[in-house]
């Protein structure tokens, strides 16, 4: 096998940001507007910052934007163009990934289970294997494999936490696919916990509070030339980590989008290069942001949105005991593929082949021919790429995989709910007093939940974790409450002896909302 | 790639679905228009010049990019199946069936089924992607006999819009333009729902100012319900909602206002429909358009009437009671 470009990605780099310089100015029509546009945002982001040096700058070279002609305007440009390209650039350090490759699980159990490290041999823990049993793979891998030598693989998971890129890129390198490169938001950089593994593996860096064209559209021409080149990619589509917990109900792919723009224009240049979307969940039995994530969303339903700064994932301490929670349970965190996609939402089959959903074999190229050529259309491929993130979701609830916590917050939450019939979303997660659900109760809502996500399983509409198929209600809810209790802040529900006691119902509300999708459990918790 | 729906100096070329009066109307608007266009009919028709036709659907889809489909909600699931073994990425699917399709539901908590829109279907049943859908207050009579219509194009493809209007629109044919693709089938599907109740008023001697509220309460109602399906209010306001509702009010003999008026006669349903001498697709749809209006729990009286009174020949002064009498959440 071929090594996949990104081992070359430094000897690259000086080309590839060459080339993304190029195009952004090839396909600029207004070089002024641009420049002016850029301007007004940079002076609006950098003054209030105190970084005045660099304001000052866009202030001079807004004042004399009126008197430019076209080629002296493009020259800046260039230069503009070239500074953001630089930044968006990221690293790819052939000695880091096998590095950390090796090391990142257990890297990662090195902060989360200090105590290994004091017990075992360095080089024990180097091997990683800890980690190896927990992060389980599974789905289309041994297609993925094949494809990713025919064609740029372009991977959109699910979001849920900060962990998703490290565990993601764990994955595929236990289930033997090639690494990938990816556009991480600037914050983790400066994360202090997760920006090691951002630096070094074929991470760029998106900077979501530039909103200007020209970086825009540095972006966009960056990540196109990457799939055009055969970088495997790794988007998340929904944009941010999903706040309440649920599976993503509306896609904009955003970035992602790139892959159908750079199928197109290799088409156009003569030399296709096919794209495979690989839709994929990432769950976990915990998520290290449980709590933070609910409260934003539930402020967000209040309208006071924010990006979150600081939450449990700059906090070694909850991530170590988060890791020995993981470590100690069986599939506590799995990553599941999906069936592989074209641009345009066929499934591909093992030779790289499209086909409809009757099945019947279908060009991709068919779709972007205009009088016998491909070609690009700014309206029909933003419209094809919102369909695609419709098809994506509907693999998102196929391929999610349901674990304990999920089913018991899903019972222990319609017998609340039950319980206090009219009241709203609000009135039931901030309930402060205890709420003991009677055993018998819990018990039989347990297995109706179960039976539920059975049926669903049947249909191959979800996936069950090993530990919920097959289980008693009894060990479901001790799997859960095992998993629940110690690592979050306080407990959350706790078997007494008179039935289960609700200490939180925010975080089960947070819990079940992964299975509200599929119908399973309440929506009151995800809709608006 | 065949077919090249609106190049420059050549005649654009269309392709035509449908034998039965819509589909020749709409062949005939468009040869009208200076398309070129070849009909798809198994039975034979005197055609005017311009319109050429076939039974083989191998050259309906190589003679042109645009397909228009005019075929009745009963069978364009089938129709669309065979198509599609004949199309292609680059097709364009237009439709114009008012009506919606039913398919079993996924939801684990509900045993009924789920109602899609035809291009919904032709997703399903197609490799074709790009699609559009036909409405407003267009008549087939009208269309078919060249005298100055209006009528509504849908699509998400600023391109599907261009073909539609490149081919169809002329002097005689204005047509006006929405992206809600999934509002004007709905719009268009509950408006004939709307022409039963709105010609069994008329049948049942209900005076202008009653009619006209039920008008504007019915239109209200579906968009409600259009709603619920993901559809935007704004389209059943407009010409795709509102202007065919007040086009089916205006004109005698639209079949679902003559079944609605022959109803509150006391004419039965069988021999209503034998004198129309043809299916009317609404008849079928009421029932289950009031069954997602409860599921998704959307207040429709007026539609529920059509489906669980009118339609099931209940007595005409209850039901006139009935529209007097149902629940007013709503401001006028």
């Amino acid at each position: 096998m071929e090594r996949p470009p990104i081992f070359h990605f430094n000897e690259q780099r000086a080309d590839l940001q060459r080339a993304v310089v190029d195009r952004v100015i090839a396909e600029a029509r207004d070089p002024v507007f641009l420049l002016n546009d850029a301007a007004y945002h940079e002076i609006r982001r950098l003054e209030p910052a105190g970084k005045t040096d660099e304001a000052l700058e866009w202030r001079k070279l807004a004042r004399m934007l009126g008197g430019l002609d076209r080629a002296r305007a493009t020259e800046i440009l260039r230069d503009k163009a070239m500074w953001y390209a630089k930044d968006v650039n990221g690293n790819f350090d052939r000695r880091v990934y096998a590095f950390a490759s090796r090391v990142l699980p257990a890297g990662m159990s090195v902060f989360l289970r200090p105590n290994v490290v004091a017990e075992r041999h360095p080089l024990e823990i180097l091997r990683g294997d800890a980690m190896a049993e927990r992060i389980v793979t599974s789905g289309a891998i041994a297609h993925i494999r094949k494809l990713a030598e025919l064609g740029t693989v372009v991977y959109v998971p699910t979001h849920l936490s900060n962990l998703d890129s490290p565990v993601f890129a764990y994955a595929l390198q236990a289930a033997g696919l090639p690494p990938v490169t990816y556009g991480a938001g600037v914050n983790l950089f400066t994360n202090p916990v997760l920006s090691f593994f951002m630096r070094n593996l074929g991470a760029y860096r998106v900077d979501r509070r530039l909103r200007f064209e020209l970086y825009k559209q540095v972006l966009k021409t960056y990540s196109s030339i990457l799939i055009e080149r055969g970088f495997h990619s790794l988007f998340f589509p929904g944009g941010t980590r999903s706040r309440s917990g649920g599976v993503e109900r509306k896609l904009k792919l955003g970035l992602a989008g790139t892959g159908l723009e750079a199928f197109v224009r290799t088409s156009a240049q003569g030399r296709p290069r096919k794209v495979f979307f690989v839709p994929a969940t990432i769950n976990y039995m915990l998520t290290l942001e449980a709590e933070t994530l609910i409260d934003d969303w539930l402020q967000e339903q209040g309208r006071a949105r924010y990006i979150i700064e600081d939450d449990e994932s700059t906090r070694l301490d909850r991530m170590t005991v988060l890791a020995r929670k993981l470590v100690q349970m069986d599939e506590s965190c799995a990553v599941r593929f999906g069936t592989p996609l074209d641009p345009f939402g066929n499934e591909v089959d093992e030779h790289g082949v499209s086909h409809d959903h009757r099945g019947r074999p279908i060009d991709p190229l068919s779709y972007v021919v205009r009088d016998g050529k491909p070609a690009l259309d700014h309206a029909r491929d933003a419209q094809y790429t919102r369909e695609l993130g419709e098809v994506v979701m509907q693999h998102y609830l196929r391929d999610t995989i349901a674990m304990p916590t999920h089913v018991v917050a899903t019972a222990a939450f319609a017998l609340l709910r039950r319980r206090m019939p009219s009241a709203d979303l609000f009135s039931l997660v901030r309930r402060r007093d205890e709420i003991v659900l009677p055993w018998q109760d819990m018990h039989d809502e347990i297995e109706r939940t179960q039976r539920r996500v059975a049926e669903l399983e049947r249909r191959e509409d979800i996936v069950l974790s090993s530990a919920v198929r097959g289980a008693t209600a009894t060990e479901l809810l001790n799997d859960a409450e095992r998993a629940l209790n110690g690592y979050h802040s306080h407990a959350i529900l706790r078997s007494r002896e008179q039935g289960v006691a609700l200490l939180d119902p925010k975080v089960l509300l947070y819990y079940q909302n992964r299975l509200a999708a599929h119908g399973v459990a309440w929506e009151g918790g995800i809709a608006r | 790639m065949n077919g090249n729906g609106n190049g420059h100096g050549k005649r654009p070329k269309l392709s035509v679905v449908g034998g039965g009066a819509w589909g020749v109307a709409l062949a005939t608007a468009a040869a009208s228009a200076g398309s070129d266009v070849l009909l798809y009919s198994r039975r034979q028709h005197e055609l005017r010049r311009g319109i050429t036709q076939t039974d083989d659907l191998t050259s309906l889809a190589t003679h042109a990019r645009t397909i228009l489909l005019a075929v009745p909600t009963t069978h364009v699931r089938d129709l669309a199946r065979e198509l599609g073994d004949h199309l292609d990425g680059h097709h364009v699917l237009v439709h114009g069936v008012r009506g919606l399709v039913a398919r079993p539901t996924n939801d684990p908590a509900w045993e009924g089924d789920d109602l899609i829109t035809i291009s919904a279907m032709l997703r399903e049943e197609t490799p074709a992607r790009r699609f559009g859908a036909l409405g407003g207050p267009v008549l087939t009579e009208e269309l078919a006999a060249g005298l100055p219509s209006v009528m509504v194009v849908a699509s998400h493809y600023p391109e599907v819009i261009d073909e539609v209007r490149g081919t169809l629109g002329g002097s005689s044919l204005r047509i006006y333009t929405t992206d809600d693709l999934l509002g004007l089938e709905w719009a268009s599907a509950l408006v004939s729902i709307l022409a039963i109740a709105i010609g069994f008023a008329r049948g049942a001697g209900i005076g202008a100012g009653l009619m006209s509220a039920f008008a504007i309460r019915g239109v209200h109602e579906a968009a409600r319900v259009g709603m619920a399906a993901g559809a935007v209010e704004r389209t059943f306001l407009g010409l795709g909602g509102f202007g065919d509702l007040l086009a089916a009010m205006s004109q005698g003999n639209r079949p679902e206002v003559r079944l609605g008026e022959s109803l509150a006669r006391g004419e039965s349903m069988e021999s209503t429909l034998a004198k129309l001498g043809q299916r009317i697709e609404a008849v079928e749809l009421a029932p289950r358009v009031a069954e997602f209006a409860e599921r998704h729990k959307v207040e429709a009286p007026i539609l529920n009437t059509v489906a669980r009174g009118i339609l099931a020949r209940r007595p005409v002064d209850d039901l006139v009671q009935l529209l007097m009498t149902a629940p007013m959440s709503r401001k006028a």
